[in-house]
């Protein structure tokens, strides 16, 4: 059954108010909460909604499972870092070449791969991250080769001779991550409710169907991918600057476009607010194992004693099995909730509202 | 060309080690057309394995297969009737990324449990190798493919001969139809698994003496597994065997020409290249 035109306009009225509230409330966030932890963890899920948006581009909207994504990532975080290492050139300036980068290899890699299907689109996707990699890796002339780059300072951004921000605290940077969701939030939004957004959907249903009704495949798969790649690779060049340090196995790794698909799974794939739930799942989780907050609540409440063998091991070794999280909630979305977390509910909603019916 | 003859022979030893894997892959895919983003983690398990054996109770590595083997057939089927049994019919990035996951979380629980620290696995003939017309064979190479060709034959007869490989095959053919047949296809799928996993578990006890091990190196493998699956046609049992063996051969010489570092991008550029021109393989049908 199809809702009425009202109700509809009613909830979306609801949620656009919602929306900018809590727009407004991100707005206000740096001013109220003054710890940096809380800050640093708003930026990583920031990024991680950056990342996870894109790829649902083309991978949720589209349907072109890209386990590749790395190498956009990778290719914003490393020509942003060595155009501001290397050339002096300030990041401002060097994230549109890092876009434009990501653009040019995209319609390379889309050239090649958009020939194949299903499984063997994911495996060339892959084959071509890696590549990417290991040249990251060897090129050492320009790249550093593993030992990776490394950065000091941001040149300070200034408009016309007056400082608008120095880069010197957390502050900047959360508010250039949040400036980046929105957009891509925005861009997501402009593409599910425009022509395009039902090509990549009728493409992603159906391709052959979609390609039999006058929708050019070539075409929409390469758009797809070039708005995907482009997003993705300012989420790396935010990445690079924050932390300050990049090398092949932090963003150009296979683990990465494995991370970045699973934020689209978790939350559920083809819908806005995925990649955000993903994102808002999965960050906070990696990062309490990864500061070995587990470790120390388990020891904290008496289960572990510290000086135990056990507890030993966890301080010791926990903290560098975040992965183990990624990969014991892919399987569990997996087997459990297909549509992921957001489908999951809704799905369970719609049960309740049968039964109540 | 002493160096070329060189490189081919010990791209010769160690492709036979990778068609193990690949044909552990393709039979996978084979019979349940999932691909097995695990298979390299399946691998470093039979090198932990291995490895454990060998310090604990000095169990040499070419013997340790005979453990190795039994207990990787358990797990790989206690995996799919758990996990892969319940994907089988959903979507093909559904499968892939299970079983992404479930080789995260192998790869993950290894780190925990061993930490990431590399291991070597130093027998007294490691480095120790031999003449043969005036070109030097590593020995632990020369045993392992050995071993190789001896359990790729075995594979074959088992897969031709008996009644289980048959059905195998004919479940690998048309799933449905062998299950009108009358064979239990659910039964089929979980040999299939197992037998997938003790191939890659052996693979890893065969390197595990020229071979660093650590929890990460299954990805690296994985890769190898779905080009030289890809290179031979996938679900093509003798298509993985020459696969494995031109990977092999491509890698080594590769490595010589280019550089150790590149010799990985030799392998890729290949992959790439067969998906474009020939992406049903180089003994696959044209149809799929």
């Amino acid at each position: 059954m199809k809702p009425t035109l009202t109700n509809t306009r009613g909830i979306s009225s609801l949620a656009a108010i919602l929306s900018v509230v809590v727009i407004a409330l991100l707005f206000m966030f740096p001013r109220y909460v003054q710890s940096t932890y809380a800050l640093h963890i708003m930026i990583l899920i920031f990024i991680n909604i950056v990342m996870g948006s894109s790829w649902n581009i083309l991978g949720g909207y589209t349907g072109q499972y890209s386990v590749g994504h790395s190498a956009y990532f990778g290719m914003g975080a490393y020509t942003t870092l060595i155009l501001m290492q290397f050339r002096q050139i300030p990041p401002w300036y060097g994230v549109w070449a890092g876009m434009l980068a990501a653009l040019i290899i995209a319609l390379i890699i889309g050239s090649i791969c958009f020939r194949l299907r299903g499984p063997y689109f994911v495996l060339a996707s892959i084959a071509v991250a890696e590549i990417f990699r290991v040249s990251a890796l060897n090129l050492k002339d320009i790249t550093n080769g593993a030992e990776g780059i490394l950065t000091t300072e941001i040149p300070p951004l200034t408009i016309g001779g007056t400082v608008i921000t120095d880069f010197a605290s957390k502050v900047p940077f959360y508010y250039t991550g949040l400036f980046f969701v929105l957009l891509v939030i925005l861009v997501t939004w402009l593409i599910q409710h425009s022509k395009l957004g039902y090509f990549f959907q009728a493409i992603r249903e159906d391709q052959d169907a979609a390609h039999s009704l006058g929708i050019s495949l070539t075409i929409y798969k390469n758009t797809a991918l070039a708005i995907s790649a482009i997003l993705t690779s300012l989420a790396g060049s935010l990445y690079a600057l924050y932390v300050g340090f990049i090398d092949p196995t932090t963003v150009l790794s296979l683990e990465l476009s494995v991370s970045i698909v699973l934020i689209c799974i978790i939350g559920g794939i083809g819908t806005i607010f995925g990649p955000i739930i993903g994102a808002l799942i999965l960050v906070p989780l990696s990062e309490a194992l990864r500061s070995n907050m587990l470790g120390q609540a388990l020891i904290d409440s008496g289960l572990v004693s510290a000086e135990s063998k056990f507890g030993n091991f966890l301080t010791e070794n926990l903290a560098h099995a975040h992965v183990l999280i990624y990969g014991i909630l892919v399987v569990v979305v997996i087997l459990f909730m297909p549509d992921g977390v957001l489908g999951f509910f809704k799905a369970m909603a719609a049960r309740k509202k049968k039964e109540a019916a | 060309m002493n160096i070329f003859m060189q490189s081919l022979i010990s791209g010769i030893l160690i492709g036979g080690v990778y068609a193990l894997i690949g044909i552990g892959l393709t039979i996978i895919f084979g019979v349940m057309r999932v691909i097995n983003f695990a298979h390299g983690d399946l691998l470093m398990i039979g090198m932990y394995g291995t490895y454990y054996l060998f310090t604990l109770f000095n169990i040499d590595p070419f013997v340790s297969i005979i453990i190795t083997i039994p207990l990787m057939f358990l797990y790989g089927a206690f995996l799919q009737k758990f996990f892969i049994n319940r994907v089988l019919g959903s979507l093909p990035q559904n499968q892939i990324l299970l079983t992404i996951g479930m080789g995260l979380v192998m790869s993950n629980a290894v780190m925990l449990a061993f930490t990431s620290d590399y291991k070597i696995l130093s027998t007294s003939y490691s480095s120790s190798s031999f003449d043969v017309l005036g070109i030097s064979v590593s020995s632990p190479l020369a045993i392992s493919f050995v071993i190789t060709a001896v359990i790729t034959a075995a594979l074959y007869w088992f897969l031709l001969k008996t009644d289980t490989g048959q059905a195998i095959r004919a479940t690998a053919q048309d799933r449905e139809a062998a299950q009108l047949m009358g064979i239990n296809v659910k039964r089929m799928s979980i040999i299939a698994f197992g037998l997938g996993s003790a191939l890659a578990g052996t693979a890893g006890a065969l390197i595990s003496p020229t071979y660093y091990i650590f929890p990460q190196v299954g990805s690296i493998f994985t890769l190898k597994a779905f080009v030289i699956t890809v290179l031979g046609g996938m679900g093509s049992i003798v298509g993985a065997t020459l696969g494995g063996i031109l990977i092999g051969v491509a890698e080594s010489i590769g490595g010589v020409y280019f550089g150790s570092g590149w010799k990985e991008v030799v392998v890729f550029v290949l992959f790439l290249l067969v998906l474009l021109f020939k992406p049903a393989g180089l003994m696959g049908k044209s149809n799929t």
